[in-house]
């Protein structure tokens, strides 16, 4: 995953656990490059880790306690000369010539195995990232090229307007829309896309940034199952988005 | 306790145990089993003490996501599933836990934000973090489309975000 995640609320998923294995190695392999995205997912965990609260409150068993306390106790008994009292004296010095050669040998091998897992982390994030990036570039030219797809041009109210937007749209591949000429936003704001269905409230389906030159994009969002879109809108909206449309709307086209 | 201070372990095992045999208890529903993990983690705080820094989070952020780590952990290897562990870094935690009443504050403040999910966003999450399922598996145990479950997680998690902003 190379750009940030489309919703916040996947960081939450990721510090749930819930993610599947190519979706988690694919967001932490962006973490590892993104200082802004790894603070939000601390902060998650964070969030997360109080849900362990909901959990219906039990007292620990009776003799919990002395049992931990009788362990920690064994662990304190144990003197570090016990077993150099046991040697004979000559196998002193021959023991502790033998354990500064396994001490060595076994930082060697541990940092021979902090390599290895290393290069195996870095080739997995890395082929999680081009499987991911393969799977996105199938379902983009899978939607461009569906007969059925439907081209929505999107375009501001008012004449002078040069902003604009292109959604393409088939229900059931997902959503291409590409925006040009957005204002840049102060960073208090974002731009949201919302689906219109044709009864009922519009329903979100991802935040987005525009570059220096205005354009933006959100590719393949997820979209709420069984809702056909009757058109689509963005609106200008506090940074990480809202659930409703509160803010003005910046463009809209509807589905033909 | 970085001393090895039994007194100190008692002192920790006071403020905190029954939150952490609660999240195990939930989650592994056997309390012979939780117990083994409230065992291991507090021995393992007890015996890593010196190892703790605490400018990197509380330790109560620590033993509640080790509680459920472990025991999710525990929960998927007896059932036979694949483990794929959360990470178990220290977390700094908005709240201070150390006081019973602190505790009872919060507690009805998860508990009534958990309770004021819709049903089915609330039970998403519930198998999400008591069972460890992903979407994939929320969705093959319910039947529902990956897409809805996704949805309704996502949804979950923003409403809870709000209540637990400061």
């Amino acid at each position: 995953m190379s750009q940030h995640p489309q919703f916040d609320e996947d960081f939450d998923l990721l510090a749930l656990g819930a993610l599947e294995s190519h979706e988690k190695q694919a967001l932490e392999s962006h973490l590892a490059g993104c200082s802004e995205c790894a603070r939000k997912a601390q902060e998650a965990r964070e969030r997360i880790a109080i849900l362990a609260l909901a959990a219906p409150t039990e007292a620990a068993p009776a003799g919990a306690r002395e049992r931990l306390l009788r362990r920690a106790r064994g662990d304190a008994a144990k003197p570090q000369q016990a077993f150099a009292a046991g040697l004979r004296p000559w196998l002193i010095p021959v023991t502790a010539f033998a354990t500064m050669i396994l001490v060595v040998i076994g930082g060697l091998l541990a940092f021979e195995n902090r390599r290895l897992r290393q290069n195996l982390r870095e080739s997995q994030s890395a082929f999680a990232l081009l499987q991911s990036r393969a799977a996105r570039d199938r379902a983009v030219v899978e939607l461009l090229t569906a007969p059925d797809t439907l081209r929505v041009a999107l375009a501001s109210g008012t004449p002078r307007a040069l902003p604009e937007g292109k959604a393409f749209y088939h229900a059931q591949k997902g959503l291409l829309f590409y925006a040009a000429n957005l204002p840049v936003l102060p960073a208090n704001q974002t731009y949201q896309l919302w689906l219109v269905p044709a009864k009922g409230n519009p329903i979100s389906v991802g935040t987005f940034e525009v570059d220096t030159h205005g354009n933006g994009q959100v590719l393949l969002p997820s979209l709420p199952a069984g809702v056909p879109a009757a058109a689509f809108a963005v609106t200008i909206e506090p940074s990480g988005g809202v659930p409703q449309p509160t803010g003005p709307k910046i463009l809209i086209g509807a589905v033909s | 306790m970085a001393d090895g201070d039994e007194t100190a372990l008692g002192t920790l095992y006071d403020r905190y145990s029954s939150l952490v045999f609660s999240v195990a208890k939930r989650i592994l529903g056997d309390p012979g089993a939780a117990e083994e993990v409230l065992q291991d983690i507090f021995y393992g705080a007890w015996r890593g003490a010196s190892r703790f820094d605490s400018s990197r989070g509380s330790m109560a952020g620590w033993l509640l996501v080790a509680a459920r780590n472990r025991a999710i952990d525990r929960l998927r290897r007896g059932k036979g599933r694949a483990t794929d562990s959360i990470k178990e870094d220290m977390v700094a935690l908005a709240v201070n836990l150390e006081r019973k009443a602190a505790q009872d504050v919060m507690l009805s403040k998860v508990r009534k934000a958990i309770t004021d999910l819709p049903e089915a966003q609330r039970s998403a999450c519930e198998m999400a973090y008591f069972e460890g399922l992903t979407h994939t598996e929320i969705a093959e145990r319910t039947g529902e489309p990956l897409g809805t479950v996704k949805t309704r997680l996502r949804a979950a998690l923003g409403s809870l975000k709000k209540v637990f902003e400061p």
